[in-house]
């Protein structure tokens, strides 16, 4: 029996739309945005990262579409869907007379290849949402149904068309798909997607530019004509092309933070911190627990008191971001404690936690000696370094800081966990147990997995918690295990939280309409128009 | 092209082979010496990848083999003339580099024309005017110049002619999306080309003024030209037809020299004026172990410079009959 239908919140949705005023929004227009690096390829199975994942969701679509925050599930190529009572199954019924970007018409088998061949097994969290699916079927030309093996909480967010973009059976040689070569295939640089833009020209280390899909579902949409990708790989030229309104929009924090904040204070444009909520990029210092003195809990607080976030975040990330309250960031409505409070900075209590520890200190002032590493993401990584290193000489501990580029710094902390503690971010995903999960549980503590729980972290109960809430549809009782989950890790600090960071966006106040939900620049921008 | 010319063209194509191959050898090692792999580079961009995940990448690209496999596989490519594919960006290296090599050789003949043609007639000029107030200008402008950080320089150059200014596009190498003649996109991308050409061209040039100036002044010194003002000659066609033509040579010898040098200094330049060329690719492919496209990119690179050389070598025949290859 169907227990959700979400045709109606559709219907009521594009009434919303239709009591703005019809001037509103304007057809027509370019929209050009920079970031760097350019992408290497055209769909988020070849690679998730950022410049793949902006572009390519512009061109390709999933089953679902997610508005606000909170990234509710809306209908996009399925008009409707409905859920099992055990769970277990989802069946999908898809809009008709869609057509891919070549004319030829998208259909059940499509979504079946899709999931099974190309994004099960090649995208970089494509086990992580479809793991537990037994089977895919498909009864009809627009019906899919899929049967899972256990309820999986999360699986309704998994349409996002950078996590599970839908891709034509006919894009793929036949060859490509017997011999696996889907990550490389032809179709990763000439992509063919249903998604309101298309490609028109890639000149590689210059730009690229998509035109509006004349054919796309959504009536009277795209309002944009073009959208153009500039390639500008230095930082303050990109800066000099947003100021000079050569280029419309700086997406997911590409441009320097000291930029963003001078830039954010002219009258022609906007910054905005918000749309990033169903990423969740979340700050810490990953700390090496296998080893005294940073095995001790103790150590570990008084670390975490010494640090003054609110000063890390203003002064050395120009304001750009919030002091972290635990693992799961503020911005997400759905699993965070609101009760947290922040994390306190207490240099007295710090000291008198590290002599109750045992670590006084010796006669030029110093309990013990570290070396820190950081994330090699650019200065202000740097200079948060020095930083860290100012405040805890304050409490008595001397940091040597060691610099290493991204494959040195992967290795080292990955693969040899030969570190003591480290800057890191990841991303808590639109489900915590996805972006969470990961970091913490002790299953996770494999050599060579990056962004795993490097830190040699275990904790039986909390992995309980963990496979609990994996299992728990979303609710007071959900939300309440991972309520137990954040004061764990707030109290056992494997970790020192420090930021919830901010992808900043910068974009010129002649563009409308781009924020609309958690991952508002991995939407497909049908919706937003210039003047 | 007499037949002893062809002979020596010939001999110099055959030395590429040992060049590209310790070029190659070289950096193999190199990389390979430094931590990590492409393999934890792309899983690690892509966030929350699986262990499991990571090793697929590995076995993918063949980075779970043996080194001494690893490096066979290559050099058996190489030999084919076949680059192989690029870990990261997964596409064939060769088109990558195709891609971009012709906006690098544009911006380096550029510059390369520039800095010649500058730093030859500054020195000249200075050497006429030894001791004299252009002379001492000439000089102090160039050390000031080749004291510069390019760099910085260029991002100058944007602030003063494309921003205050607005007389140059601050970078890019065309206008974007805009459909024009082929007479139109040749103004356009030489529009284009004007800052970073001259940013990339001035340090050079600042060297061959000060190269050419002492060179003159040498030459200044010996009896031909003694000869020819006793001739009569104006002195203007004694110093660019006698004394210049002379001097010249260890410009040129300098500047087949620096064209390695000056592919690596287009990396910063094209960074700085979004220039499309290999410079930005370099820099990616090292940051990011992606072996195969790096390799690909030097042995390009080191084809073009050992040609680049060659051309160097035929020009002084040109230039003075005295030398003849064998």
């Amino acid at each position: 029996m169907p227990i959700s239908s979400a045709r109606t919140l559709f219907a009521a949705s594009l009434l919303a739309l239709a009591v703005i005023p019809a001037h509103a929004q304007k057809k027509g227009g370019t929209l050009t945005y920079t970031y760097q690096p350019e992408p290497t390829a055209m769909s988020t199975i070849s690679t998730t990262a950022v410049p793949v994942a902006l572009i390519a969701t512009k061109i390709y679509e999933s089953l679902l579409e997610y508005e606000g925050a909170g990234m509710k599930p809306v209908p996009g190529l399925a008009e409707s869907w409905t859920v099992s009572k055990d769970k277990k199954t989802y069946t999908f019924k898809l809009r008709k007379g869609v057509t891919w970007h070549d004319g030829k018409p998208f259909t059940s088998d499509d979504v079946k290849f899709s999931i099974e061949k190309v994004v099960t097994p090649f995208h970089s969290r494509g086990k992580t949402y479809f793991g537990e699916v037994a089977a895919i079927e498909t009864p009809d030309a627009s019906t899919v149904i899929f049967k899972l093996k256990q309820p999986v909480p999360y699986f309704l967010r998994a349409f996002q068309a950078a996590e599970s973009p839908l891709m034509p059976r006919h894009g793929f040689s036949d060859e490509e798909i017997a011999t696996g070569k889907i990550r490389t295939a032809k179709i990763m640089q000439n992509p063919i997607g249903t998604g309101p833009f298309k490609l028109k020209e890639w000149k590689k280390g210059s730009h690229i530019i998509l035109e509006r899909n004349p054919s796309y579902w959504k009536p009277g949409r795209p309002y944009l004509d073009q959208v153009v990708l500039r390639v500008l790989p230095d930082g303050s030229a990109r800066a000099i092309a947003v100021e000079k309104g050569e280029v419309d929009l700086a997406p997911m924090s590409s441009l320097p933070p000291a930029e963003i904040q001078r830039l954010g204070k002219l009258p022609t444009m906007v910054a905005s911190q918000e749309g990033n909520e169903g990423l969740g990029p979340i700050m810490w210092l990953e700390v090496n627990n296998r080893s005294k003195p940073l095995s001790d809990v103790r150590v570990r607080q008084a670390m975490s008191l010494a640090i003054d976030r609110r000063k890390l975040v203003d002064v050395i990330w120009y304001g750009q971001g919030k002091p972290a309250s635990g693992p799961i960031v503020s911005g997400n409505p759905n699993h965070f404690d609101k009760l947290l409070k922040p994390l306190e900075h207490d240099v007295a209590r710090a000291n008198k936690l590290l002599d109750d520890a045992g670590y006084k200190r010796g006669a030029n002032g110093v309990r013990f000696k570290l070396t820190q590493n950081f994330l090699p993401y650019g200065e202000e990584w740097v200079r948060q370094a020095e930083y860290l290193k100012q405040e805890f000489r304050k409490v008595g501990i001397e940091v040597e800081t060691q610099s290493l580029d991204l494959g040195g710094w992967l290795k080292r902390i990955y693969t040899d966990w030969d570190y003591d503690y480290t800057s890191n971010f990841t991303h808590n995903y639109s489900d915590p147990t996805i972006g969470v999960q990961r970091a913490f549980i002790s299953t996770n503590i494999k050599r060579g997995a990056t962004f795993s729980n490097s830190m040699d972290y275990v904790n039986e109960n909390l992995d309980a918690l963990f496979r609990k809430a994996a299992l728990l549809e979303d609710g007071p009782e959900r939300a309440q295990v991972w309520a137990q989950i954040q004061a764990i890790l707030r109290r056992d600090m494997p970790v020192i939280f420090l930021m919830e960071m901010s992808y900043s966006h910068i974009w010129n106040k002649r563009v409308h309409g781009l924020i609309t939900n958690g991952i508002s620049m991995y939407s497909g921008w049908d919706g937003v128009w210039v003047d | 092209m007499n037949k002893g010319t062809v002979a020596f063209v010939g001999r110099r194509l055959l030395q590429l082979v040992p060049v590209v191959l310790a070029i190659a050898t070289l950096n193999f090692v190199l990389i390979k010496m430094a931590p990590g792999d492409a393999a934890d580079i792309l899983a690690g961009q892509m966030g929350h990848a699986t262990l499991e995940f990571t090793q697929e990448l590995r076995r993918e690209f063949g980075l779970d083999l043996p080194l001494a496999e690893q490096f066979l596989v290559y050099i058996r490519r190489l030999a084919t003339l076949d680059l192989g594919v690029s870990v990261i960006q997964q596409q064939p290296v060769l088109d990558l580099i195709l891609d971009r090599l012709p906006a690098t050789l544009l911006l380096m003949v550029t510059a390369i024309g520039v800095a010649i043609a500058s730093g030859v007639s500054l020195g000249v000029v200075a050497a006429r005017r030894q001791g004299g107030w252009v002379d001492n200008v000439i000089s102090v402008v160039a050390l000031l110049v080749y004291a510069t950080p390019a760099f910085w320089l260029g991002l100058m150059l944007i602030v003063f002619f494309s921003i205050q200014l607005d007389l140059l596009p601050s970078g890019g190498m065309m206008r974007i999306g805009v459909d024009q003649s082929p007479f139109a996109l040749a103004l356009d991308v030489a529009h284009h080309l004007v800052l970073p050409a001259l940013t990339l061209g001035l340090f050079y040039a600042a060297i061959y003024a000060r190269l050419m100036r002492a060179s003159m002044l040498e030459v200044y010194g010996q009896d031909f030209i003694t000869t020819a003002r006793a001739k009569g000659l104006p002195e203007r066609a004694v110093a660019w037809s006698h004394a210049a033509r002379n001097a010249l040579l260890p410009v040129v010898t300098l500047a087949g020299m620096q064209l390695g040098h000056l592919l690596g200094g287009s990396i910063l330049i094209e960074t700085v004026f979004a220039w499309p060329g290999l410079g930005r690719l370099v820099f990616d492919a090292l940051q990011q172990r992606d072996l195969n496209l790096l390799l690909g990119i030097l042995f390009v690179s080191s084809v073009v410079v050992v040609l680049a050389n060659l051309l160097v070598d035929l020009l002084y025949g040109m230039l003075d009959p005295r030398i003849t290859h064998k």
